[in-house]
């Protein structure tokens, strides 16, 4: 990956207008898009879910309508992009999209769909461009999505005016610490207050470094069938799991593989619970750490406690998951950072990336990417785990008696609270309640039109 | 031949990029592209493909052949001959020269066939 300094700063936030698309007498009948009263299928209160919010058809348009149309979604690392056309090829939702820096050096981002007949004008994951040319009948477009060629120019009608093809641009770029995100609602809130106090804890992995962070090797995409939610929730709430179905990886890790300390099995910590639907837990135990030996004896943890205060290092900086709503997690410690790209109810994409501080010498980059890899790449031993489960709740999820029994959310019910030391409402680190958070936003998003059905 | 056009210094054009030179400078019928190949050696050639409308000036420049960045029809460096689909027609070369570490420019002025 290029990490060219000149290329540092941070994008600026960009609104642009929602591309108009001329749509002559077309019009969609009412009907096309039926709205579903999915109220009744999450009940926070009691903790209870019903599982058609897994399998449904239905339910899963009405996701990326209400649920990933109007979000911030992640998109890319910033050090994805040194020079202009330079480009990365992503999904929001089941959108494709071209992210890219243009000649002005601005990130911008467009849908990855011809105006012509709907190809996508761009076929390849990354790499350097000068115009994105449609391989079906060669309409290109340039890196600010302006249509620059149309072949058989003249056998179009007098009014066609190339200046109304160019390609759909995602209206809202912004990017915390590195880390762009995009949105299709023009009046969505700024992405900092989308992230809110969120944001503490991300600093977590993302402000460790003065100099920020790069991305390191390529990024590992994987299919998992399960719905994307089962992978979301999970980062945001689900330390539970960790000693059951991550035993025998435990096991491995730990010393002599004796297996680990009680200390560690019984571990303390918070969780964080946030109203916009994000989660993030941790043990706050300043020994508990999995992270390579050469990572740890670089850090200097006293300069840490100056940057990032106490309450971070012996938390967050220690360990920990983290989902930002909907579909967007890291483990801070790992340096993992992943996209759960849904693919219908029943199937996701994974694509991970390793993200590590920038000032860190190459023995110590190249010791942290071959942990991360160990342990959470698309083969590593908690990763295979997790993966695991997720299919194997998916997998009988159809059954028609099974569908109907409501699964439970109930840990910590009662539990939320501000401790005076993590920002933000907290709960235990053994919790339901950050799924709890990430289902009520999840209902609230879907019982509630997007901008885009306010529009005729 | 026309008098030569003093382009730019020879550092201003890197290996693998070109430079457009405007027919309002070289007077000739349309923009010059001026490109170094990816050994360093200089050429040019008429700016606008012979497929679309597109500038070679901002094409890839490799291995004695320049690409169009639009729909990818490459020429010969050297000849100007159009070496494979979309492009069909062959495209008009001029001399470059490096004279003193500046590039000059001498267009082919015939009138266009
Ligand atoms: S679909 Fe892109 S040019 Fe026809
Ligand atoms: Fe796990």
């Amino acid at each position: 990956m290029p990490s060219d300094p000149a290329a540092r700063s941070e994008p600026e936030p960009r609104r642009s207008r929602a591309t108009v698309t001329r749509r002559g007498a077309l019009h969609r009948p009412a009907g096309l898009e039926p709205g579903i009263d999915v109220g009744g299928l999450v009940d926070t209160e009691a903790g209870l879910v019903d599982r058609a919010i897994f399998t449904d058809e239905r339910i899963y348009r009405q996701e990326l309508r209400r649920v990933f149309a109007p979000s911030w979604l992640f998109l890319a690392h910033e050090d994805q992009f040194a020079k202009p056309g330079d480009f990365f090829t992503t999904y929001m939702g089941e959108d494709p999209v071209i992210v890219t820096r243009d000649r002005t050096n601005t990130i911008r981002a467009f849908l990855n769909s011809c105006r012509h007949r709907g190809a996508r004008v761009c076929r390849a994951d990354f790499g350097t461009t000068r115009n994105f040319t449609c391989t079906y009948h060669g309409w290109s477009y340039d890196l600010a999505g302006k249509l620059v060629s149309v072949p058989n120019r003249d056998g179009y009608p007098g009014d066609f005016e190339t200046g109304q093809w160019g390609l759909v641009e995602v209206p809202g770029i912004d990017s915390y610490h590195g880390l762009i995100f995009g949105t299709w609602n023009s009046e969505a809130p700024p992405l900092r207050t989308a992230l809110g106090e969120m944001t503490w804890y991300m600093d977590a992995m993302l402000d460790r470094d003065p100099e920020g962070t790069v991305v390191v090797g390529g990024i590992h995409k994987w299919v998992l069938e399960g719905n994307w939610k089962l992978a979301a929730e999970q980062f945001a709430t689900d330390w539970y799991h960790v000693n059951m179905s991550h035993a025998s990886a435990l096991q491995l890790l730990a010393p002599k593989a004796k297996g680990p300390k009680t200390e560690i099995v019984h571990r303390t910590g918070r969780q964080y619970v946030d109203p916009r639907g994000h989660g993030a837990g941790f043990p706050v135990h300043p020994k508990n750490r999995f992270d390579a030996q050469t990572v740890h004896d670089w850090y200097d943890y006293g300069a840490l406690r100056e940057r990032l205060g106490d309450a971070r290092v012996e938390g967050p900086l220690t360990n920990g998951h983290a989902t930002v709503f909907p579909n967007f997690s890291y483990l801070p410690v790992n340096g993992s950072i992943r996209v759960w790209h849904p693919k219908g109810p029943d199937r996701m994409e994974v694509w991970a990336w390793t993200v590590l501080d920038r000032s860190m010498p190459p023995e110590v980059k190249e010791a942290q990417r071959l942990y991360n890899l160990r342990t959470f790449g698309p083969s590593g031993i908690f990763e295979q785990d997790d993966g695991e489960n997720w299919s194997e709740v998916q997998s009988i999820s159809r059954g028609f008696i099974t569908n109907r029994v409501p699964l439970n959310y109930q840990m910590g019910i009662g539990s939320e609270r501000d401790d005076g030391r993590y920002p933000g409402m907290t709960s235990e680190l053994y919790s339901d309640a950050a799924g709890r958070a990430f289902y009520a936003r999840w209902k609230e998003l879907m019982t509630t039109p997007a901008w885009h059905e306010e529009q005729p | 031949m026309s008098p030569a056009i003093r382009v730019a210094p020879v550092e201003d054009i890197a290996e693998g990029e070109g430079l457009k030179v405007d027919r309002s400078v070289t007077g000739t019928a349309d923009h010059i592209a001026v490109l170094r190949d990816d050994d360093g050696e200089f050429y040019a050639l008429d700016d606008t493909c012979t497929h679309e409308e597109a500038s070679l000036a901002e094409g890839w420049i490799e291995n004695g052949q320049v690409e169009c960045p639009l729909h990818a029809a490459r020429f010969c460096l050297r000849t100007g001959a159009a070496l494979c689909l979309p492009a069909t027609r062959h495209i008009r070369r001029h001399q470059v020269e490096v004279r003193d570490g500046e590039i000059w420019l001498l267009p082919d002025m015939a009138p266009v066939p």
